[in-house]
């Protein structure tokens, strides 16, 4: 299967939701503690026997690339969250010289990651360890709220699939808040974990189903109807679960990958909900996901500074 | 139109859709280089842009700023385009920055008439890196100068990394560095408690010896933050709109074409500041800068601590997988000095530790770009100190101490000397009455703190750790009873005979786990951990079960802050204690969890709370966590249970010492040398708590009095170094160095 090196370590990969071929690898040297930071635009080839990898355009950055969105409204558009506080915009159809298009330079910190509105498709998300989320459009050069109500890094913030104003963060303050764009403050708390919680992600089926994922090594999925009690705790990750995504195709299909090098994948509703391990990363496997428009389609990346692009049931490594 | 507006361009300027910027330097840039317009038509095709041309014009240069406001801003390789038409002149202007700047500097020092304005604006808008600086502070705007003339001495490159380390590392990086690999650490170390980490942060910052109770605690601001908030404040009256160093640039192209008002920048000033105000902030921009120049090794030093933790986390993960990781051989590296990190870049560290030093002595103080950057924060309040012909307080108190001579040419001088020494020996005299006392002395202290770091990481990574080291010439050996005879001595206190006489003890029976645990008390007692630790090991393989031995080997492991190892004894203790052993499940045994074991003593203390050893194991827990009041709890507890246990006293008293409680550690210190005249540790320990609460005088007398008793505890030696220092008591350094305990005793009696 497609297998890419990257110089820098790995940290986000994301598939285009226009192109089936095409994704983006967020790096960032030195493990994201010092360093720049580049991003890799890539091809797969077209036809399915061949594992070929070509890289479109590649850029750099002054400091990591922590995380990255494709645009759903242009699909040439990227956006990325970058360690030294900025979210960039990138135009992957202009050379390196001509990018980034843009740089929003609010976060006082690291932005951790970085969510593309899919039904409004004009406005995202950021994530920073400032404690914020910030609401922005990419024509405007300032954000257009700021939500500040976490106590601690804010590592994640997601979009919810139906509703386009409404949206879940999750913080290292081990709560999980439901927003909503046009209320002054977030709608619902949910204490979901003990511990950090490092990624979140709605059900794409289930406008009411989240999955969070925590330094506590599970993976919870709630009803925020009912937050008391999960629905679900999945265990199998070794160490923190560092991502977490619901599959575009199945309702309770959903995939993690995890400081324990592993990627997994979940049937939240079937007892033995751990459906798939795979453990071809040989260091943290810290950036996850499905394509939404080849079922089965996942990419991993890690800090092992690899880039695996299989289908659900191959071996990643297999050449 | 004001200077102001033009290097800056403000709303005046702006010329709606005339180009891709409203910034007349911008305009300039463009006709220089080829107008970005491909990059507007580009936007524009994103749907849902709503900006008028007019509001593209605002938008755009708002655009610009953001761009300039980032490091290695990409900025710099659209202005770089190869094809672009004004690149070869730019090369060529950049080719003589060097002398742009050395003019430019010049100028400064000598307060030539400006040149003309037309240059000066040429010079700005040829060096794109310089333009960042228009959104920080004024510093800023020469080490960017100095920095675009080290990176246009390698031009050509794709890519300019972000300009990093001054001397080391910069204090944003060092807050990066911390920063990241706390909040990274986080998320490895899931298992400890918050507090465990909190506290290895704090450990971390203290370490790094800068602003630990300010930039620590509150959410953490941009690079520069500080220094722009203070110079926004300082330029409160004469700054307009948003861009603080602008206001400076100003101010400062004012201050040179109105000569007839030279007094009017320090005017403001002193109405903001009083008089004093700059003698202030000179001082304290060069003790600042003195704080950089150690932190090029206390950094890396920091870098090394905080990532050892880390590494030492992860290295007790037993899957193979692990064990191979590149990363954490990464950290382990950086732990063991084997990286550094230098320029943006880790660097393998292939020289001996001596040699590195050197080198890394070399690379931060002779590189003459880096040398003057560090120069550039004082340099540039001095030069508009003297345009504006500086209130003469300011003067006399810089010039006291000196000989006579112009500051003027004194500065000159100094600047352009680049030689280290002159420059120490010149802050020597200028701060040497400050609190920083002698700062080749403290240059020592960092030198030799950074040896001893690397000897001990290397000893802690030798596999001979854990190993016993026997003193050869053991007169005991060959005693026919020396167990008895090490029990006597240990009984009188006479430690350092009793080690002796219990070695030979092992030697003779290596299998006496009696012989091997109270030479691991004495070690431990005589202030030596490691040899603790190796004794009680072997009394350990010869016992596993003793108590005494769990416990003894929990409270060395807590000391070394191995919470895993400490977690592993302590549990042991539990479960083969005859009363407690039922609360312990043995398959917990596999996995650990700081939260377990402290929970199951908390039943254990609930079940039998007569029990003085439950509540002293339960205050090494908390030690262990760093939940410092209820540790002392807990020992207070047991002290009323055991009021004459003199090594109670003493975690009592190391519990509030490290709690930052020194004055109530050194009456339990007291306590325990009451019980025990000949406890090494606890006038060690005593040393300490005098030590940190300044008290540095009353800290030597302990340790002397400690080495007196035990001259081998190398730890006591180092103490008693610093507080020397501290003391401002050179004059006995050497005879710390050489170990002289007669010169030194005759000179600190107790």
């Amino acid at each position: 299967m497609p297998i890419f090196k990257t110089p820098f370590n790995g940290y986000s990969v994301k598939f285009s939701p226009f192109f089936e071929h095409r994704l983006a690898v967020a790096t960032a040297q030195n493990f994201g503690i010092l360093g720049n930071g580049r991003i890799h635009v890539l091809d797969l080839a077209p036809s399915p026997t061949s594992h070929a990898v070509t890289e479109l355009v590649a850029f750099d950055t002054a400091d990591g690339v922590y995380d990255l969105a494709w645009s759903e409204s242009h699909d040439s558009l990227l956006i990325a969250a970058v360690a030294d506080g900025s979210v960039k915009l990138f135009d992957t159809a202009l050379p390196p010289t001509q990018n980034p298009l843009r740089s929003f330079q609010e976060h006082s910190r690291e932005v951790h990651s970085v969510d593309y509105n899919p039904t409004r498709r004009d406005s995202f998300l950021t994530a920073s360890w400032d404690d914020t989320i910030k609401l922005w459009t990419v024509d405007r050069p300032t954000s257009v709220r700021t939500f500040k109500e976490h106590a601690y890094c804010v590592y994640s913030a997601a979009w919810n699939p139906r509703h386009a104003d409404v949206f879940a963060s999750a913080s290292g303050d081990c709560t999980v808040r439901i927003w909503d764009v046009r209320e002054p403050g977030s709608t619902m708390i949910i204490p979901a974990h003990e511990f950090e919680i490092l990624s979140c992600d709605w059900n794409k089926y289930d406008e009411c189903c989240l999955a969070t994922a925590s330094v506590d090594k599970s993976i919870r999925v709630w009803d925020v109807r009912n937050y008391r009690v999960p629905l679900s705790v999945l265990n199998g990750h070794g160490y923190a679960v560092r991502k977490v995504k619901f599959s575009p195709f199945r309702r309770s299909m959903m995939v993690s990958c995890s400081y324990d090098m592993t990627v997994c994948l979940w049937d939240y509703m079937v007892e033995d909900a751990l459906v798939g391990r795979y453990d071809h990363h040989t260091e943290f496997a810290v950036g996850v996901d499905m394509s939404v428009l080849v079922e089965g389609l996942l990419a991993s990346t890690g800090w092992d500074e690899m880039v695996y692009v299989w289908q659900h049931g191959t071996d990643p490594r297999a050449p | 139109m004001a200077m102001r507006e033009l290097v800056t361009g403000g709303a005046a300027c702006a010329v709606p859709g005339s180009s891709s910027s409203s910034n007349p330097l911008g305009a300039l840039a463009n006709a220089l280089i080829g107008s970005s317009s491909k990059t507007q038509g580009r936007l524009n095709e994103i749907p849902a842009s709503t900006s008028t041309a007019s509001e593209g014009g605002q938008f755009y240069s708002e655009i610009d700023e953001h761009l300039r406001a980032l490091p290695g801003s990409k900025f710099d390789q659209q202005l770089l385009h190869p094809n672009a038409q004004g690149s070869e002149f730019l090369r060529g202007f950049r080719s003589t920055d060097q002398n742009a700047l050395a003019e430019a500097w010049n100028e400064v020092q000598l307060q030539r008439p400006p040149v003309s304005p037309q240059v000066d604006l040429y010079g700005r808008t040829s060096s794109p890196q310089t333009q960042p600086s228009f959104d920080g502070p004024p510093q800023r705007v020469l080490s960017s100068f100095l920095h675009s003339f080290v990176d246009s001495s390698h031009g050509g490159i794709p890519f300019l990394p972000t300009p990093l380390p001054l001397l080391g590392l910069s204090e944003g990086d060092k807050q990066c560095i911390r920063d990241r690999s706390s909040i990274m650490a986080r998320h490895f170390f899931a298992d400890k408690s918050e507090e465990f980490i909190n506290a290895q942060v704090n450990a971390l910052l203290l370490s790094l010896d800068i602003d630990n109770d300010v930039q620590g605690k509150r959410p953490l601001p941009g690079r520069f933050r500080e220094l722009e908030d203070y110079w926004n404040e300082s330029q409160g009256v004469l700054r307009h709109g948003p861009h603080a160093a602008d206001g400076w640039v100003a101010e400062f192209s004012q201050q040179r074409a109105e000569p007839s008002n030279p007094d009017a920048w320090a005017h403001s000033f002193e109405q903001q500041h009083g008089a004093n105000g700059w003698v202030s902030e000179f001082e304290q921009s060069q003790l600042a800068s003195v704080d950089q120049m150690r932190g090029g090794s206390i950094a890396s030093l920091a870098t090394m601590e905080q990532t050892r933790m880390l590494a030492h986390t992860l290295a007790q993960n037993d899957d193979p997988k692990f064990q191979n990781s590149k990363f954490l051989q990464f950290v382990s590296k950086m732990s063991r000095g084997e990286l550094i990190i230098d320029d943006n870049q880790v660097k393998p560290n292939t020289l001996s530790a001596t040699g590195n030093w050197a080198t890394e002595y070399q690379q931060q103080y002779n590189v003459t770009p880096m040398w003057a950057d560090e120069f550039a924060p004082p340099s540039s309040k001095l030069c508009v100190i003297q345009l504006a012909h500086g209130p003469d307080r300011w003067i006399n108190e810089f010039t006291t101490g000196k000989e006579q001579g112009s500051v003027n040419d004194q500065w000159v001088n100094e600047f352009s000397k680049l030689h280290m020494n002159d420059w120490v020996e010149e802050f020597g005299h200028q701060v040497g009455e400050g609190a920083l006392g002698d700062s080749s002395t403290d240059w020592a202290n960092a030198y030799d703190e950074f040896l001893n770091e690397q000897v001990s990481a290397k000893q802690q990574s030798d596999a001979s750790r854990g190993v016993y080291i026997f003193s050869d010439m053991n007169p005991y050996v060959g005693h026919p009873n020396p167990l008895k005879e090490g029990q006597e001595l240990f009984r009188k206190g006479l430690l350092s005979e009793a080690v002796l006489a219990l070695e030979a003890e092992v030697l003779k029976n290596p299998d006496n786990a009696e012989g091997w645990r109270l030479l691991g008390i004495a070690h431990a007692e005589n202030d030596d951990d490691q040899q603790a630790i190796a004794a009680m090991m072997r009394a350990h393989e010869a016992d596993p079960t003793n108590l005494e031995v769990l416990l003894a080997l929990g409270v060395s492991h807590t000391n070394e802050l191995e919470q895993a190892a400490a977690l592993k004894y302590l549990y042991g203790w539990l479960r083969y204690h005859p009363k407690f052993g039922t609360l312990a499940p043995p398959e917990l045994s596999d996995s650990l969890y700081y939260a377990d074991v402290a929970r199951l003593f908390n039943e254990a203390a609930q079940m039998s709370p007569e029990d003085a050893d439950v509540h002293i194991v339960l205050g090494v827990l908390y030690n262990l966590s760093r939940e410092y009041d209820k540790a002392i709890t807990s020992f207070q507890t047991a002290l009323k249970l055991k009021p004459n246990d003199y090594s109670l006293w003493n975690k009592l008293g190391a519990t509030q010492a490290n709690s930052v409680q020194s004055a109530d550690a050194i009456f339990a210190y007291q306590h325990a040398l009451d019980l025990k005249p000949n406890y090494v540790r606890a006038w060690a320990n005593m040393g300490i708590s005098y030590a940190n609460q300044g008290m540095y005088e009353e800290s030597i007398c302990y340790y002397v009095r400690a080495l007196a008793m035990n001259p081998k505890a190398d730890n006591a030696w180092q103490y008693l170094r610093i507080s020397l220092s501290c003391a401002s008591r050179s004059d006995m350094l050497e005879a710390c160095d050489s170990r002289n305990l007669d010169v030194l005793q005759k000179e600190f009696p107790l």
